[in-house]
């Protein structure tokens, strides 16, 4: 029972980098365009088919692939953001808040219903990273699942060390705090909408991309991380990476505990579903700032 | 839109809809009652999000609400519909007002997301506790009438529409409408004008989730096997869709968007899957050209041109 509980809590730590990768994409997305993204779990599952795809029909070795989907993730998220997203930065827009609710909706719509005709419904596999099992003492664990946990956490340093260590990132953070002041001291804001979008972007597809192997593909993969990611990025506290990475890896473990500890198995995995939602409504009804949330990143 | 104009829409709209079942077969007429259902729907939720500004993604959730709890009143219980279905419209502004209560404290994206989890959290408890309401299986519920008697409860849901767009527009055009729109643009500036900010955020929701409710109840006696599906979030875009390409800021706009939206579904069978990808294109060219919805894009010039001919008239008069 205690290696079951261990190999769950391992499996939850895998699964908590996941949504941490995916939900500190949603923060730099929230954190400079001032909205949140409801098509941020589409952009995860078109990462996912863009690794398969890269895989199967341009013949790339999986590793890279999990590169070109980031990649493309970011190309698509920044068609997205110059077609559908600038009337958020025009001072002539009426509810800016209303039209980034509904837009990005709308958007999470047309790509589910586009990847069902492109993929179809039926759940497809990418191959392995790497095949086989790692065994330590009563413990097993699928490489796949030791690999993409590790990439995460590669992601998750990488993108802390570009927000805080680079000149990009300095700005990103500017815009962040005040758009008025970062256009006053020459930044122009609208390449770092830009950027912060297709960054986002980049994060969810590469999370996709990483979960391929471990839970195979399909169009609607993306309903549960948006909404755990959702969960995650409001416990993290809005705005802030470092919350969102902390939150992530608590909501991920919690959650396999849940299912290990769930008194009745035949629903667990059904009500596993519900954990973070409620985890959600909870943070959402008690402290909606979250963990570790920075005052000025409140919306507008 | 000048008065006799739009009183003449509305007879035209009277005759088409009530000389419908005559004109169409068995198929297009379940599909008008299916649109009757989505109207009511998508009405009420362009008087949530549209007029008070609450963009609640969980309206299904109150349909799924109003049709479970009446389907499980009837086959329970043994009472008979009509009852089952006002039992889930109390239901439903009971749990409204709650949600509306409970969300006071929160803002647009906010509260956006706790009204998505609380839907979801809804369906996934329909699916789970399946000895009680049949899970993804889905619960078999009688019917409105004892013969499968399409027209009668075609007529039925019109009485229904039209009485809850009476309701809804006397509601918008009276002196609540006005602070819900207040609520909408300011709700600071609102509170220091007089408005009751707490009481009618909250009855924003216990009315409109009364209308999901109702119009749930009218769907599952008529459809037969209620799934959990039908609060799904794909369900809400569909939704959403209609409200915003007909026009979130009128319910007259938001009604004539589900049903031609729903006509167009059908109409457009033989397209699969691609119909929702035309419809979320269609969803997102009007948030990003037509914030006000296709149907205000049509009307501006009709209504401009009724207006140049009335001043033209006004001033033969004067001469």
């Amino acid at each position: 029972m205690t290696s079951y509980l261990l190999i769950q809590a391992l499996n939850g730590l895998v699964i908590g980098v996941i949504y941490a990768v995916i939900a500190a994409g949603l923060t730099v997305i929230f954190s400079i365009l001032k909205i949140v993204n409801f098509a941020h779990g589409e952009v995860y599952m078109m990462g996912g088919y863009f690794a398969y795809f890269a895989i199967g029909l341009a013949g790339i070795p999986p590793l890279p692939a999990v590169l070109v989907a980031m990649a493309m993730s970011f190309v698509l998220s920044v068609l997205v953001e110059r077609t559908l997203l600038t009337p958020l930065y025009s001072p002539t827009t009426e509810r800016k808040g209303d039209y980034g609710i509904l837009v990005t909706f709308g958007i999470s719509i047309f790509l589910r219903a586009l990847a069902l005709i492109i993929y179809g419904p039926y759940p497809l596999r990418p191959p392995s990273f790497w095949p086989g099992v790692v065994q330590v003492g009563d413990l097993i664990m699928a490489w796949d699942r030791v690999f993409a946990g590790a990439a995460g956490v590669v992601m998750l340093i990488a993108l802390v060390w570009f927000m805080n260590r680079t000149p990009w990132g300095e700005a990103l953070n500017a815009v962040s705090q005040s758009r008025e002041s970062a256009a006053i001291v020459g930044i122009n804001d609208q390449r770092f909408y830009m950027l912060a979008f297709g960054l986002g972007g980049a994060l969810a597809g590469g999370a996709g991309a990483l979960v391929g192997p471990i839970y195979s593909l399909s169009p609607s993969m993306g309903l549960m991380p948006d909404t755990q990611a959702f969960a995650i990025v409001i416990l993290g506290g809005m705005g802030s990476v470092a919350g969102s990475i902390l939150a992530g890896l608590l909501i991920g473990v919690s959650e396999s505990m849940f299912v290990a500890l769930f008194p009745d198995p035949s629903r667990s995995l059904t009500y596993a579903q519900a954990f973070s939602l409620l985890i959600l409504m909870l943070v959402l009804l008690i402290r909606p700032t979250g963990l570790f949330g920075r005052a000025h990143a409140a919306m507008e | 839109m000048p008065r006799w104009s739009s009183a003449g829409g509305c007879v035209a709209l009277a005759v088409v809809a009530l000389a419908f079942p005559f004109l169409v077969n068995a198929y297009w007429l379940s599909v008008g009652v299916l649109a009757l259902f989505y109207a009511i729907v998508a009405a009420s939720w362009a008087l949530l999000a549209g007029y008070a500004g609450q963009f609640s993604f969980g309206h299904m959730a109150f349909v799924s609400l109003g049709a479970y709890t009446s389907g499980l009143l009837v086959t329970t219980f043994g009472v008979p519909v009509p009852v089952g279905v006002a039992a889930g419209v109390v239901l439903c502004a009971v749990v409204g007002a709650g949600i509306g209560y409970v969300c006071l404290r929160m803002q647009g994206p906010y509260l956006a997301l706790f009204t998505v989890a609380f839907s979801e959290v809804l369906r996934i408890v329909i699916v789970s506790e399946n000895e009680v309401t049949g899970g993804s299986g889905g619960l078999e519920v009688p019917a409105w009438f004892d013969a499968t008697n399409d027209m009668a409860v075609y007529y039925l849901g019109v009485t229904l529409l039209v009485v809850s767009m009476a309701i809804m527009l006397g509601l918008v055009t009276s002196r609540w409408g006005l602070f819900f729109r207040a609520i909408r643009e300011n709700e600071d500036a609102a509170a220091a004008a007089g408005v009751k900010v707490v009481r009618f955020r909250i009855l924003a929701f216990a009315i409109t989730s009364c209308f999901a409710g109702l119009a749930g109840g009218y769907y599952g006696h008529y459809i037969g096997i209620l799934t959990p599906d039908i609060g799904s979030v794909d369900q809400m875009g569909l939704v959403v869709a209609m409200v915003v390409i007909g026009g979130a800021e009128s319910l007259v706009a938001a009604m004539i968007g589900a049903l031609s939206l729903e006509f167009l579904v059908e109409a457009l069978r033989s397209y699969g899957q691609w119909r929702l990808v035309l419809f979320g294109a269609l969803l997102l060219l009007t948030m990003r050209f037509a914030r006000n919805g296709l149907l205000a894009l049509a009307w501006q010039p009709l209504a401009k041109l009724a207006r140049r001919r009335m001043q033209a008239v006004e001033g033969e008069a004067a001469s």
